[in-house]
């Protein structure tokens, strides 16, 4: 649900919506959610001061379960 | 035109087509958040003075407003941005969930009389804990119905009220 829940948030305020991927991973201090956009809409889901990434952290893990989510903002093109 | 002047004519004349379609666009928004969520809740739609006014109102389950509100200043944030992205313009959107901002509001305004009042006794400034924007502007209000004078010091998010004496 959690990473249906981020794609929604983030599909909403970026300028290519179809251009998307939402990936969880699990690390070993608990889970992570990987999303990649458009590398134009970095910024804008990055936010002035990181002010969105914060904005989508919280509310991402308000829906959680309680346990830590982590969440990346990534570009399509980026490699990790 | 001087800023004040166009403040008042902006002031004058709010946009009523344009406030309803943020409404909208945010309702969309919100809705299909919860829908995911699998949190029940109805949105309410409004218009108050010159901003558009959403409200998720009979929610069941889940928590989105969070300590201090800032799962709900988040959601705020982000909802703003959905209406940005489809109408070009910045949104002034106020976001309330539950009744929350009504109940903030009754408490602050009560803290700000309550403040005025010992300041006035004391005529040393007092320094409130750090509010968000919204809120401060409730405390701001009730000090200077109370016939006194405040300012914000600090930045965000740790910016506080000073309540200043006579």
């Amino acid at each position: 649900m959690l990473e249906e829940a981020l794609e929604h948030l983030v599909k909403g305020i970026v300028e290519h919506p179809d251009e998307i991927q939402v990936r969880a991973r699990r690390i070993r201090s608990g889970r992570v959610l990987e999303v990649r956009v458009h590398p134009e809409d970095l910024g804008k889901v990055i936010g002035r001061g990181g002010r969105t990434a914060k904005a989508l952290r919280t509310v991402v893990n308000a829906l959680g379960d309680g346990k830590y989510v982590r969440v990346d903002l990534l570009d399509l093109d980026e490699v990790r | 035109m001087t800023e004040a002047q166009q403040e008042t004519a902006s002031k004058a004349a709010p946009d009523l087509a344009a406030l309803e379609q943020e409404g909208e666009i945010a309702a969309d928004y919100l809705e299909g958040l919860l829908d995911i969520a699998d949190i029940d809740g109805d949105i309410d739609m409004d218009v108050e003075g010159d901003r558009a006014v959403v409200s998720v109102v009979d929610i069941k389950g889940g928590d989105l407003v969070g300590a201090n509100g800032e799962v709900l200043e988040a959601l705020q944030e982000l909802t703003r941005l959905a209406v940005h992205r489809q109408t070009g313009e910045r949104s002034r959107l106020m976001l309330d969930i539950g009744g929350y901002r009504d109940r903030r509001r009754t408490e602050l305004k009560e803290l700000g009389t309550k403040v005025a009042a010992d300041v006035k006794r004391s005529g040393e400034p007092k320094a409130l804990r750090p509010m968000t924007p919204f809120e401060r502007k409730i405390v701001h209000d009730a000090v200077a119905a109370a016939g006194l004078r405040s300012e914000s010091e600090g930045e965000e998010p740790r910016r506080f009220v000073v309540v200043l004496p006579a």
